[in-house]
C-alpha cells in the first residue's frame, strides 16, 4: 500500500504532500520524504550510471526504512517525485508505471494557467487523481 | 591508517587486556582508605604501561615486542556478570554528567551550517559519547561466553596487622568468596596468584613486614611475593599530593579526597611493583599458557586426522540444542581454544588468535551455540581489523555476529550493540561513514530509548562526516536523538540535538518539520526555565497557517504560557500574529486635497486630477501666489515630502491578516511616530537626515522603549480588535499632530492578548527607489510628512443619496458642508463627474417641495434654462456657488442637488469641492473630494415607433411600448411630453373616451398609441387649446398635475440625455424628443412620492419631404346602365421640407397583383429618379420576366376602373406649399375598389447644394389605400 506520494521543486521545496494513512504520522512522513531527497542528491551528483540510463527519469529505491520503502523519479526540470510504501516487494515495472502517471497528472496540473511555478499545488483535482493513482497501484499485479 | 593508531584500536588495546582478580584483608584495604583511596584505585594509575619494551614468543619461534601494554585491576567481588538495571544507571549518569556541560551551549545562538561544517571531525560528536559507548561495552564485561574478561593471574593482599599473614592468604582464595565463573567450572581455577604484603609506614616501623615477607617467600614460593609501604608521608599534605598524582589523574582517579599519605617514594614503589607483576609474571604466565594450549590444539585438532575425527565426533554426539548451546567447561577444547585465541589476541598475536577463532566457530556452528558462534566471530573480525587485512572479511564477521546476535533475542541484544559500536568504530575508520551510520542506527532499535538517543546522535554525525554530505539525514536523525532524549527525561541533550538540527530546515520550506522543531525546541527551553529563548522559537511557529486547529491553539497556549511565565510584558520585533501586510500600507494625509470618506482616499488620485482640471488654479499660477506671500518658510521647496496639516488626522491604512484559525484578540494598534518641532529654515536638510534616521531605524530595530508617545505633541489612535480565524480586517490607525514640525511615521505596535507586544517598523527600501528615478510612484511609502498650520477644511455629503435608484428616479437632494475650523471658506466651485445623473439646483430650489415645484400652476411664466451653458460642460459639470457665498467658521451650508438615475447600471460619481481660505495661509485653496457609487437598476424600458399618417396630413401616428423591467415594482404613467413647442400630442380620436392605462405591474408590457401633430408650421390655432399641447396627461388626475418639461432640471436633464443619446443614434432626419413621466406605486402610502422621467431623444420620423392625401367622395351612386362612372378625386400634396420639389403622379391600370410587383422591383432598383417610362413596356418586362401566367391574366381580365384624364402630371411644389392635383377614374362596373394603384414621384431640388443628402434626394411613393364604393344607382 501506498502511505504517501509527494512532489518536491527543484529546489528540494515540498508542493505537495499527501498521506493515505488513518493515523498521525504526517510528520515521519514528512521527515522521510525529506532524507529521501539526500539519496536523490547523492544519485545526481553521483553520474556513474553508463550512457543507457542517463536519461532515465526514474531512479527506483531510494531509501529502504525498517517500515516503509522509498521509491523516487527524476523529471526533466528537476521536479521530484517520491512514492512511500509499505509494500515489500514492489516490482520496478509497477513503481515505473505509477510514476508515469503521477508525473501525467502533474504535468497537467501544472498547466493551469493559475498555478503559480513553484508553489504548493493546491488543486483539488490533482489531489483526486493522485488518490485514484495511488488506488490503483497494485492492482495491476493481483489480476 | 595503522589500525592499532584509529580509535578502535587503542580502545581495543585498552580494553581488551588481561584481567587481574585483586583479594584483600579489611586491614589492607583500610590502610589505603587513610589515603581515601581503595587498593583497586590506589594501583589502577599504574597499570598502563606505555613503554614496557618486553620481548613475547608465543606460539611461534620468532620473538617480538610489546610496547604498549595496560592490565586491569579489579575486586574478585566485581567479577560477575553486571546486573541490568546497574549498568544502566551508571550510563545514565554519564549522560546526565554532560548534561550539565552542555548548559551554556544552550544558551548560545543555535548552530548554522558553516559552524557544523567547520568543526573538526572530534568535535562533532560531543566527546562524552565515547565515554558513553566504553561504558556501554563495559556493561558486558565478565560474560561467559567469552574469555578475555575472565583473570589471567590474582593479587592476594594482606596487610602487615594482620594476624597469621599466610593463613590469611589461604582465607582469602576459600572458594566461597571467589566469583562464580572459577567456581562454576568455566574457568580453570588455576591461575597465577601473586601475594602481597601492604605496610602501612604509620602502623609502626617497616620491621615487622620484612618478618612476614620472609616468612611468605619461604611458604608461598620466592618470586610470588612482594612487599608494599605505602603512607610513609607523616602528614597529610594534599598539595604535594596533588602534585605528585597529577600525571595519573587522567586515568580516572577522581575520588580524591583531600588527605593523602603518599608520598612520592610511595608512587614510585607501587609502579615498581606494578612494572615488575607485569613483565615478569603475567607475560611469562601467559605466553606459557599460550605455548601449553597451542601444543593440546595441535594435537587435538590439527591435521587432516583430527579433523575427520572431530567432525565424525560431533555428528554422532547429537546433543539437544540448548538455548546457549551446549555447556562447555574450562577442559573443554572449545573453551581451551576460545583462552588460547583471547590469550593470543591480548599479545597481539592476531594471526595466531585469528586462527583459533577459525577454527572454533566451525565447532560453534556445528553445535549451534550461536552465542558463542557470534562471541568468535566479533572476535575474528576484530582480528580482522587489527591485522588491517581484508575489510571484506572483517564486515563479514562483524555482520555475522550481529545478525547472530539480534537472531538469538533478549539475551544477545547487548551483544549485538556492542557488536554495532565496535562495527560502527571499524567503519569509520576506513571512512565509511553511511555505513557506520546506519549500522549505528540498527543497534539504535535494540536499546533503551536513552541508549538509542545517543545512538541515534553518533548515527546523525556519520551522515554529517559521509561524502557527500547528507545534511537531511544528519537532521533527521538528530531529531529522532532529541525525541529519544526527550522521552528518556533528558530536556537538555533533546535541546541541544533538536537545536543542531534546525539549520537544516530553515532553508528549505518544509514548514512542517521546521515548526515542529521549533516548538519543541520552544517548549523545551520553557520546561528548563530559559523562557526567552523558548519564547524566541516559538515566536517561529505561532503564525503557522498551515498547521490544525488543535495545533495552532496548542502552539498559542504553549507561547502564552511561557510569556505569563516571565512576568512581564515581552516585546518582539516584527511579531507574526497578526500579520501585518505592509504592501497594503498606505498613509492618507490631507493637503490641500481632503476627503470625505475613507472610501474616496481609495480613488486614483488621476480620476481627481482630471475632474478638478479647470476647477483649481494651474500649479504654477498657485506657486507663485503664495511664494509671494510667503516667501521664506516654504517647507516643501526643495523636497517632495508630504504636507498634513496641524490639528487633522493623518490615517494610515494596512490591512491586518491573521493567519490562524483562532479568533485572537488584538489591542492598542497604534502608530509610533516622532515629531521634531526644530523647524527652521534648513527644514530641507532636516528632511534628508530624518530620512537617514529612518534608515537607521529599519537596520538597527532598536527596541519599541526608545519611542514614546509625546502627548504635547500629537495624539495617536489606539484600536482593539478581535481577529476571528482566518479573518483579514483593514483597519485606520491615525496620528494627529498638534503642533508644526516634522512628523515621522516610524512603525506600528500592537499588543497580542494583553501579554505580547509587537512592533513593526516600515520599511523604507521604497524611498530608495522612488529616488533613482521611479518617481512617478504613487504608493511609496511618505512617512515623513511636514506639519503646518492649521487651516480651515470642509466636511460635505449628499444627504440620502440612494445607492439604489430604479432608472429614471427624479430627486431633490441637499448638499450638506460643514466648516469645521474657525475660519471663513469663499470662492466654492463644485465640479460633477455625471451630470447626467447629479446636478446642481438654484439656490432657491432648497426650500421647494418635491415633486409639487415642478409642476406646471407654480410657476407658469417659466424661467426656461438656457441651454447653452449645460450644453457645453457635457463631460464634466462645473458649478460655481454664487460669489457672495462665505462659509464661517463652524458654520454648516446646504445646496439642493438633482438627482436622475439616467440609465441602469453601476455609478461611480465623483463630486469634487474647491474652496479657498479668507486669511492667506500656507495652502491657498482645498479641494473636498467626495465619491458615491449608485446602483441603477432598470425599471421601465420606453421606446417610440412613428409613422405617417396616411389620412391626415403633418400628423404622425406614435407608438409607445413599455416595458417594466423590474421585477416586483409597478409604475403608474403620468405624463407623455414632447419637447419643444413645435409638437403636439395627443389621444388618438377613437381612443379619447377610453381610459388609458394606469399602471404598468411587474414584467408587464403595454402599447398605447397616440397621435403627434406639427404644429410648428401651421397656424398656432390649434396650440391655443389646450387639448393638443406638448404635454398629455396619462393619469387620471387631470391636467393639473402637468410637470414642466422645459424647466429645470427636467430641462436640463433632457439635454443631458439628449447629448448621450445623440451621441449613439445620428440620423439625418428630423428628430423628435419624448419624455415619459411615471411614477412608482408605493406600497404603502406613506411613502413619499417617487417620480421617474425617461427621456427618449431623436426618435426619429419618416423621411419623405412630401405629404400627400386622396380626397374625393368615398360613396358614388351611379346608374351604370347609361355610361360609366367618372369619379373626380384629387391629389392634396404638401411639401414640407425647405426645398423645391418636382413631382409627378402616375397612374397605372391593372390589377392589385401586378401594381405590388411593381414598387418592390421599383425600390431594389435603388432612387430611380425619374420614370418616364410607359407602364405597359415595365409591366411586360416584369410580367415575361416572372412567367406567362401573370401575363395572361392581365390581357384576359379587365380591369373595373381606368384612370383617365392622365397618366402622369408634373407639378412643382415651393417649400411649405400645396398642391392639389385632380384625377379622373372612370369605374365601369358597381363595387368598392380601391385607388391606389398610383405612384408619386419626387425629386427634390435643392436651394443650395449639398444640402439634402443622397437619401432624400429623389424618391417614390406609393398610393395610399383609398376605398371608393360604387352603388348601381336608381333609374
Amino acid at each position: 500500500m501506498i502511505v504517501c506520494v509527494a512532489v518536491v521543486g527543484h529546489q528540494n521545496n515540498p508542493l505537495y504532500l499527501q498521506s493515505f494513512t488513518e493515523a498521525d504520522d504526517a510528520l515521519k512522513l514528512h521527515h522521510v520524504v525529506h532524507c529521501s531527497l539526500d539519496v536523490i542528491d547523492e544519485r545526481v551528483n553521483n553520474p556513474k550510471r553508463n550512457a543507457p540510463t542517463l536519461n532515465e527519469t526514474f531512479l527506483g529505491l531510494l531509501y529502504p526504512t525498517e517500515n516503509y520503502k522509498v521509491y523516487g523519479y527524476l523529471t526533466n526540470t528537476k521536479v521530484k517525485f517520491l512514492m512511500v510504501t509499505t509494500d515489500l516487494d514492489v516490482k520496478d515495472a509497477d513503481a515505473r508505471n505509477f510514476f508515469r502517471k503521477f508525473h501525467a497528472a502533474y504535468v497537467d496540473a501544472v498547466s493551469n494557467p493559475f498555478h503559480v511555478p513553484g508553489k504548493k499545488i493546491a488543486s483539488r483535482s490533482f489531489g483526486a487523481r493522485v488518490s485514484t493513482i495511488v488506488k490503483s497501484f497494485g492492482s495491476g499485479t493481483t489480476v | 591508517m595503522d589500525p592499532l593508531r584509529s580509535y578502535l584500536g587503542r580502545l581495543l588495546l585498552e580494553d581488551i587486556t588481561p584481567v587481574v582478580m585483586v583479594l584483600t584483608t579489611p586491614l589492607a584495604e583500610a590502610a589505603c582508605r587513610r589515603s581515601g583511596l581503595s587498593f583497586v584505585d590506589m594501583l589502577s594509575p599504574f597499570s598502563l604501561f606505555k613503554k614496557i619494551d618486553v620481548p613475547v614468543r608465543t606460539a611461534s619461534d620468532q620473538p617480538y615486542r610489546l610496547q604498549m601494554f595496560k592490565i586491569r585491576m579489579v575486586y574478585a567481588s566485581d567479577i560477575h556478570k553486571q546486573d541490568h538495571e546497574v549498568a544502566d544507571e551508571r550510563i545514565k549518569l554519564v549522560v546526565s554528567e554532560a548534561n550539565e556541560k552542555t548548559l551554556p551551549d544552550l544558551l548560545a545562538d543555535p548552530p548554522q551550517l558553516e559552524d557544523v561544517v567547520n568543526k573538526p571531525e572530534a568535535e562533532l560528536c560531543p566527546l562524552w559519547t565515547k565515554r558513553f559507548n566504553r561504558e556501554l561495552i563495559r556493561t558486558l564485561s565478565f560474560s561467559d561466553h567469552e574469555t578475555f574478561d575472565h583473570p589471567v593471574a590474582c593479587l592476594l593482599v594482606v596487610s602487615s596487622k594482620d594476624k597469621e599473614p599466610i593463613s590469611k592468604f589461604a582465607d582469602l582464595f576459600n572458594t566461597n568468596q571467589l566469583p562464580s565463573l572459577l567456581n562454576e567450572g568455566i574457568m580453570d581455577p588455576q591461575i597465577l596468584k601473586h601475594y602481597l604484603v601492604l605496610h602501612d609506614q604509620q602502623d609502626g616501623p617497616q620491621e615487622i613486614a620484612v618478618n612476614i615477607l620472609a616468612e611468605m617467600r619461604s611458604t608461598l614460593g620466592l618470586n610470588d611475593c612482594k612487599l608494599l609501604c605505602i603512607n610513609s608521608s607523616a602528614q597529610a599534605h594534599g598539595s604535594d599530593a596533588d602534585n605528585s598524582w597529577l600525571p595519573y589523574k587522567a586515568h580516572g582517579l577522581h575520588n580524591h579526597e583531600g588527605a593523602c599519605f603518599l608520598n612520592t617514594d610511595d608512587l614510585n614503589e607501587i609502579k615498581d611493583f606494578m612494572q615488575d607483576f607485569a613483565s615478569n609474571h603475567i607475560i611469562p604466565y601467559m605466553e606459557q599458557k599460550i605455548r601449553v594450549l597451542n601444543q593440546q590444539v595441535a594435537t587435538t585438532r590439527k591435521g587432516f586426522r583430527n579433523q575427520i575425527k572431530n567432525l565424525w565426533w560431533r555428528k554422532r554426539d547429537d546433543v539437544p540444542e540448548a538455548a546457549n548451546g551446549p555447556m562447555y567447561t574450562f577442559t573443554s577444547i572449545e573453551s581451551q581454544i576460545r583462552v588460547l585465541g583471547d590469550y593470543a589476541f591480548m599479545l597481539r598475536d592476531y594471526e595466531l588468535a585469528l586462527s583459533n577463532y577459525r577454527l572454533l566457530s566451525t565447532d560453534y556452528k556445528l553445535d549451534k551455540a550461536w552465542k558463542r558462534f557470534a562471541g568468535v566471530q566479533e572476535m575474528s573480525g576484530l582480528c580482522y581489523f587489527m591485522l588491517d587485512q581484508s575489510r571484506k572479511d572483517a564486515e563479514y564477521c562483524m555482520e555475522n555476529a550481529f545478525s547472530t546476535y539480534l537472531r538469538i533475542g533478549s539475551s544477545g541484544q547487548r551483544n549485538a550493540t556492542r557488536c554495532g559500536l565496535w562495527w560502527a568504530e571499524m567503519l569509520t575508520t576506513r571512512g565509511q561513514h553511511r555505513e557506520a551510520s546506519s549500522v549505528y542506527f540498527r543497534i539504535s532499535n535494540e536499546e533503551p530509548s536513552l541508549h538509542s538517543a545517543v545512538l541515534l546522535e553518533q548515527a546523525a554525525c556519520c551522515y554529517l562526516l559521509s561524502s557527500p554530505r547528507m545534511l537531511r539525514k544528519y537532521g533527521f536523525h538528530l531529531i529522532l536523538a532529541g525525541n529519544s532524549y526527550y522521552l528518556s527525561d533528558q530536556k537538555q541533550h533533546a535541546v541541544r540535538a533538536y537545536r543542531n538540527a534546525l539549520f537544516v530546515y530553515k532553508q528549505n520550506p518544509w514548514s512542517y518539520i521546521n515548526n515542529h522543531v521549533h516548538y519543541n525546541v520552544g517548549r523545551w527551553y520553557g520546561v528548563l526555565g530559559i523562557f526567552d529563548v523558548a519564547i524566541k522559537h516559538l515566536l517561529e511557529v505561532v503564525a503557522c497557517s498551515h498547521q490544525s486547529l488543535t495545533t495552532q491553539s496548542m502552539f498559542l497556549n504553549d507561547f502564552f504560557h511561557f510569556v505569563q511565565s516571565t512576568g512581564k510584558k515581552f516585546d518582539v520585533y516584527k511579531l507574526q500574529l497578526p500579520v501585518f501586510n505592509m504592501s497594503s500600507l498606505r498613509v492618507v494625509h490631507e493637503d490641500h486635497r481632503t476627503y470625505a470618506s475613507n472610501a474616496d482616499v481609495d480613488v486614483s488620485e488621476s480620476i481627481w486630477q482630471e475632474l478638478e482640471e479647470e476647477m483649481i488654479p494651474s500649479s504654477s499660477v498657485v506657486r507663485t501666489n503664495w511664494l509671494d506671500t510667503q516667501p521664506k518658510s516654504s517647507p516643501f521647496k526643495n523636497n517632495k515630502a508630504s504636507v498634513c496639516v496641524a490639528g487633522e488626522a493623518v490615517k494610515l491604512n494596512v490591512e491586518v491578516k491573521n493567519p490562524l484559525q483562532i479568533s485572537v484578540n488584538v489591542s492598542g494598534i497604534s502608530l509610533i511616530c516622532q515629531l521634531s518641532t526644530t523647524m527652521d529654515a534648513s527644514s530641507a536638510e532636516k528632511g534628508t537626515l530624518s530620512a537617514a534616521t529612518e534608515e537607521d531605524i529599519a537596520t538597527t530595530k532598536p527596541s519599541i522603549l526608545t519611542f514614546k508617545s509625546d502627548e504635547n505633541n500629537f495624539t495617536v489612535s489606539s484600536l482593539d480588535i478581535v481577529l476571528g480565524g482566518g479573518e483579514t480586517k483593514r483597519i485606520q490607525l491615525e496620528v494627529t499632530p498638534k503642533v508644526i514640525g516634522i512628523l515621522k511615521l516610524v512603525g506600528i505596535r500592537w499588543t497580542l492578548s494583553d501579554s505580547v507586544v509587537g512592533y513593526q517598523y516600515f520599511e523604507v527600501s521604497t524611498q530608495k527607489k522612488t529616488k533613482k528615478g521611479k518617481r512617478g510612484a504613487h504608493r511609496s511609502l511618505n512617512n515623513i510628512l511636514i506639519v503646518i498650520k492649521a487651516l480651515p477644511k470642509l466636511t460635505g455629503y449628499i444627504d440620502c443619496l440612494p445607492t439604489k435608484a430604479f432608472t429614471g428616479d427624479l430627486q431633490l437632494l441637499t448638499l450638506n458642508l460643514r466648516n469645521q475650523s474657525e475660519h471663513a471658506v469663499k470662492n466654492v466651485k463644485m465640479k460633477i463627474s455625471h451630470p447626467r445623473f447629479v446636478i446642481p439646483g438654484g439656490s432657491s430650489d432648497l426650500d421647494l417641495e418635491f415633486p409639487q415645484c415642478l409642476r406646471k400652476h407654480v410657476q407658469s411664466d417659466s424661467n426656461v434654462v438656457s441651454s447653452k451653458s449645460t450644453k457645453e460642460k457635457f463631460k464634466g459639470f462645473l458649478f460655481a456657488f454664487p460669489q457672495d457665498i462665505k462659509i464661517q467658521g463652524g458654520a454648516t451650508f446646504s445646496w439642493p442637488i438633482w438627482f436622475h438615475a439616467a440609465t441602469p447600471g453601476n455609478l461611480s460619481l465623483y463630486l469634487s469641492l474647491y474652496y479657498e481660505m479668507e486669511s492667506t495661509t500656507d495652502i491657498p485653496y482645498r479641494t473636498l473630494r467626495t465619491h458615491y457609487n449608485v446602483e441603477v437598476l432598470p425599471s421601465l424600458d420606453v421606446s417610440f415607433a412613428v409613422s405617417m399618417c396616411s389620412s391626415r396630413l403633418q400628423e404622425y401616428i406614435v407608438r409607445m411600448d413599455i416595458m417594466n423591467r423590474t421585477l416586483s415594482e409597478s409604475f403608474a404613467l403620468h405624463q407623455l411630453s414632447c419637447v419643444g413647442t413645435k409638437w403636439a400630442v395627443s389621444t388618438l380620436p377613437s381612443c379619447d373616451s377610453i381610459s388609458l392605462v394606469e399602471t404598468i405591474p411587474a414584467n408587464q408590457s403595454v402599447s398605447c398609441f397616440f397621435k403627434i401633430k406639427d404644429i410648428g408650421t401651421n397656424s398656432c390655432a390649434e396650440a391655443a387649446d389646450g387639448s393638443c399641447g406638448s404635454d398629455m396627461v396619462l393619469s387620471p388626475g387631470g391636467s393639473t398635475d402637468v410637470f414642466h418639461i422645459s424647466q429645470s432640471p427636467i430641462a436640463d436633464f433632457h439635454y443631458q440625455e439628449r447629448y448621450h443619446q445623440g451621441k449613439l443614434a445620428k440620423g439625418p432626419s428630423s428628430l423628435l424628443d419624448f419624455i415619459l413621466i411615471a411614477k412608482a406605486v408605493a406600497a404603502n402610502s406613506s411613502k413619499s412620492e417617487q417620480l421617474l422621467s425617461h427621456h427618449t431623444c431623436q426618435v426619429a420620423l419618416s423621411q419623405n419631404p412630401i405629404w400627400w392625401l386622396m380626397e374625393g367622395p368615398r360613396t358614388i351612386t351611379h346608374d351604370f346602365s347609361k355610361s360609366c362612372c367618372e369619379a373626380n378625386i384629387q391629389l392634396v400634396i404638401h411639401n414640407s421640407s425647405e426645398h423645391n420639389i418636382s413631382l409627378g403622379v402616375v397612374t397605372s391600370d391593372g390589377t392589385l397583383e401586378k401594381n405590388q410587383t411593381i414598387p418592390s422591383h421599383e425600390s431594389a432598383s435603388g432612387p430611380g429618379g425619374w420614370y418616364d417610362v410607359s407602364l405597359e413596356n415595365d409591366v411586360k418586362a416584369i410580367t415575361s420576366m416572372k412567367g406567362t401566367h401573370p401575363q395572361k391574366q392581365s390581357s384576359e381580365s379587365i380591369s373595373p376602373f381606368v384612370w383617365c384624364s392622365l397618366s402622369s402630371a408634373q407639378v412643382d411644389l415651393k417649400p411649405n406649399s400645396s398642391a392639389k392635383i385632380p384625377l379622373k377614374v372612370c369605374i365601369f362596373a358597381p363595387g368598392t375598389y380601391n385607388f391606389s394603384n398610383y405612384e408619386l414621384h419626387w425629386k427634390v431640388h435643392p436651394s443650395e447644394a449639398g444640402q439634402v443628402d443622397d437619401n432624400g434626394r429623389s424618391g417614390v411613393g406609393q398610393g395610399y389605400p383609398f376605398y371608393v364604393t360604387v352603388l348601381q344607382g336608381a333609374r
